[in-house]
């Protein structure tokens, strides 16, 4: 084996194509790819393909599922239908979670950024405040919140991404404090680029691989997270959610094993897909995982 | 990998968690060990009401006087009494044996001293606001006297609502409602308190100096606090105790009831009279009009609520009465399901349907906790009342003072509630119902801010009518007026249900069940 072969360097490419590019390749992400699609298809296009009022009461409570033909998948404790329950609760949960995990990153990257770019005292206030909100123990603050306004599905998303966000402003802020000190950056400072151009422009697009995997789990706790509260009997009780049905469902979970079951494999699906794309973009985002 | 696995943990959590009795001799000794999820803050009924101090309240204290099952008075501390002609005074003649459980002697000054404890510090204002005056001629005679004629005063003197409390004792000066004495009671009941933790249990023993010879049987009760309704329920199930009162989750009392070493009744609850009912703020701008509240009425179901939410535990109501009281009116407006009828009511009040079929909109609040008789009522309106165009929020409140503070408050348009009539209408119902009650901040008043000076005029008269026959016939007058004004929807009483175990004989099923004394009950 004498000959030498030749070694031809890849082509390069903006990382983010060659990202999407190892993106397909992780089964995983793919796998939750297509999850999630499926889950964003039955929470919108169901509730026009299945047009049952979820808060109509169509049978005798607690019909176990396959008994009879207008509750395919049972009622619940008012004589609901749980299929109703689950096409409709899907758009809340969904709402809940990308809302809540919107809020989460806003927060969490403003304060990240401005403590790992300025360091100093403005660092030092602001991750003060940051383990303020992480000591806190994150279920019982929401809930305080939530018990201090009426529940809503807002004030519920609210309160979700106002207990999230301190972990994600650790992570931005170790970026930063990482990314600033690269030349790139020294260059950017070197012909007078304004702060905010330098925050925005410069080292957040180079700090956003690590970013993006954390909102997509984001979004998965977000969802768990809104199920905990209204399992708690505080959710919305005027918005169908899957947290909700399994909330009011489980003073029944002894003879009614569905009313909680069903809507907890949706969460799970979800939450799963979330994950599983999570996982997905970490390994696309490193390239030291990339070849594995 | 590891955020994965755990959020499948939290995932799978999340969708998971979740008489054939022998007649036997009555005999001495033995246990009964009860079970509750209430929790007493103290053990004093002269100060405060419900059901968690009246139930070892009425142990440790005597009253003037008991109650059987159909009604009717019975001597107690009282060995006999007499009514004036004219109903302005009653005339008590105490036992003479009876004494406290530190040893002295109960006199008809300690009679006068509860009464004017209870008048003044008590929750129930209208028990005994006709009272002037206490005279004690003797030790041993004592005469109340009456304003005017007041025949509710003979079930105010139950033991949940004037327990004779020792004038030595609370006479020292300090303010009742905190008086020490509250946690470390003395009274002269069939039992005595051993001790008190509050949220785990009660001891009470049996007192040997009892006034009624022979009684109590029992040695001892224990009264043990459970933090919910299932685990008390399930203790119950497995026989580790052996009297739960007052269940009224529907699943418990269905599971208890296929055990065959247990009695399950409902009696013993009549006195009570624990009523679930929809009520309505009458200034709200839509619910001001009477026809729109009867068009709610018209729209409910009651037998769906009774029999399918409520698995036929609880029973229908159909006013302000609770069926089994003497005052009970049957003849009244029953509002039998009829859409179209409360859809006719809504039109000629005058709101129409919009293209979208909805005339308006109203919130409902209802208490937190067990759902079944609140949440899931409320719940249940929203579909039903979308039939005939009225478009329901629910209002969740995070907890009771929350509801309490909305609906006392009057800052709501309809509301789930729960109100128990304790007896007599004049100690239960007429605060809901008269104009002189409506006082915004106080719940369990007349928070619907109902006013009908007809339905005034009736309860006035009501209250001071000596003939029970002719009482009965205004109070149903009374309720025939109000159940058309609709102040409320009625919906049923609370399923109020006693499991007892097959050992225990003279179980306490009088009008009263367990909120009075328990020296005839003995184990077999």
């Amino acid at each position: 084996m004498s000959t030498v072969q030749q070694q031809t360097l890849p082509k390069s490419q903006h990382p983010f194509v060659e990202a999407v590019k190892a993106f397909r390749q992780s089964w995983a992400g793919l796998l939750g790819f297509i999850l999630l699609l499926a889950v964003i298809f039955f929470a919108l296009a169901g509730p026009y393909l299945y047009a049952v009022d979820p808060f109509e009461i169509i049978w005798a409570p607690l019909t176990a599922p396959g008994l009879v033909e207008n509750a395919p998948l049972g009622t619940d404790h008012l004589g609901r239908d749980i299929l109703a329950g689950l096409v409709h609760g899907g758009g809340a949960t969904l709402f809940v979670g990308l809302t809540a995990g919107a809020i989460t990153i806003t927060i969490g990257i403003l304060v990240g950024s401005m403590a790992g770019y300025y360091g100093g005292a403005v660092d030092e206030t602001l991750m003060r405040l940051t383990e303020f909100f992480q000591v806190l123990p994150a279920l019982l603050f929401a809930m305080v919140l939530v018990t201090l306004f009426t529940p809503s599905i807002y004030v519920v998303s609210a309160a979700i991404g106002i207990v999230s966000w301190p972990t994600t402003a650790r992570l931005t802020r170790a970026e930063f404090l990482r990314v600033r000190s690269l030349e790139y950056v020294k260059a950017a400072q070197s012909i007078g680029a304004k702060d905010r151009r330098i925050i925005w422009r410069v080292i957040l697009p180079n700090s956003l691989a690590p970013l993006i995997v954390s909102a997509t789990l984001t979004i998965g706790v977000a969802i768990l997270f809104e199920a905990g509260l209204s399992f708690l009997g505080l959710g919305d009780p005027n918005t169908f959610s899957w947290g909700l049905m399994i909330g009011a469902g489980r003073e029944y979970v002894l003879d009614a094993w569905w009313i909680v079951t069903l809507p907890g494999i949706m969460i799970f699906l979800t939450v799963l897909g979330f994950s599983l794309i999570g996982d997905g973009l970490n390994d696309a985002f490193n390239p030291r995982l990339r070849d594995r | 990998m590891k955020t994965l696995i755990s959020i499948i943990a939290t995932t799978a959590f999340a969708a998971f968690a979740a008489t054939g009795v022998a007649n036997a001799e009555p005999k001495s000794g033995g246990t009964l060990i009860m079970g509750t999820t209430q929790k007493a803050r103290h053990l004093n009924p002269a100060v405060q009401s419900g059901i968690a101090t009246a139930v070892p309240g009425t142990q440790i204290f005597a009253s003037p006087l008991r109650f059987d099952e159909n009604w009717q008075p019975q001597p107690y501390l009282a060995e006999s009494w007499s009514i004036a002609a004219d109903g302005k005074s009653i005339t008590l003649n105490l036992r003479k044996n009876a004494r406290f459980h530190d040893g002295k002697a109960i006199t008809s000054e300690d009679v006068a001293f509860s009464l004017k404890t209870v008048k003044e510090n008590h929750p129930f204002k209208s028990m005994f606001a006709p009272v002037s005056s206490v005279e004690t001629p003797d030790a041993h005679t004592a005469i109340l006297i009456f304003d005017k004629p007041h025949p509710a005063a003979l079930l105010a003197m139950s033991g949940a609502l004037l327990p004779i409390i020792p004038k030595h004792i609370y006479g020292d000066g300090q303010n009742a409602k905190t008086h020490p004495a509250n946690s470390k009671t003395v009274g002269s009941g069939p039992f005595k308190l051993v001790e008190f933790k509050p949220g785990e249990h009660i001891i009470l023993e049996k007192n040997e100096d009892y006034f009624i010879k022979d009684r109590p049987y029992l040695d001892k009760i224990i009264i043990k606090n459970f933090k919910d309704s299932t685990s008390t329920t399930l203790a119950m199930d497995k026989g580790e105790l052996n009297i739960l009162p007052f269940m009224s989750a529907t699943r418990d009392i269905g599971r208890l009831k296929k055990n065959k070493d247990l009695t399950v009744t409902n009696k013993g609850y009549s006195a009570v009279g624990p009523m679930n009912w929809l009520a309505f703020n009458t200034k709200n701008q839509y619910l001001q009009d009477k026809r729109v509240r009867q068009a709610i009425g018209y729209s409910v179901d009651r037998n769906f609520i009774v029999n399918a939410l409520h698995g036929g535990f609880s029973t229908p109501a159909t006013g302000p009465v609770a069926p089994g009281s003497p005052f009970y009116a049957a003849d009244v407006n029953k509002f039998d399901l009829n859409l179209d009828k409360a859809k006719t009511l809504l039109d000629e009040a005058g709101f129409k349907a919009d293209k979208d079929g909805v005339r308006f909109s109203l919130k409902v609040d209802y208490i937190p906790g067990p759902a079944e008789m609140q949440k899931n009522v409320a719940e249940y309106l929203k579909p039903q009342l979308k039939k005939v165009g009225i478009d329901v929020q629910l209002r969740a409140a995070p907890d009771f003072p929350t509801w309490a503070k909305r609906v006392g408050g009057h800052d709501f348009d309809m509301s789930m509630d729960v109100v128990f009539n304790w007896g007599d209408p004049v100690i239960g119902v007429h605060r809901t119902y008269t104009c002189g009650n409506i006082r915004k901040g106080v719940i369990w008043s007349n928070t619907q801010s109902y006013c009908n000076e007809k339905v005034d005029g009736l309860l006035a008269l009501a209250a001071v009518e000596q003939d029970q026959s002719k009482r009965i016939t205004i109070y149903q007058e009374a309720q025939k007026i109000i159940v058309d004004d609709a102040p409320q929807i009625f919906i049923n009483t609370l399923p109020y249900h006693t499991a007892y175990s097959n050992k225990i004989g003279n179980a306490p099923l009088t009008i009263w069940g367990m909120m009075s004394p328990m020296d005839n009950v003995y184990i077999k």
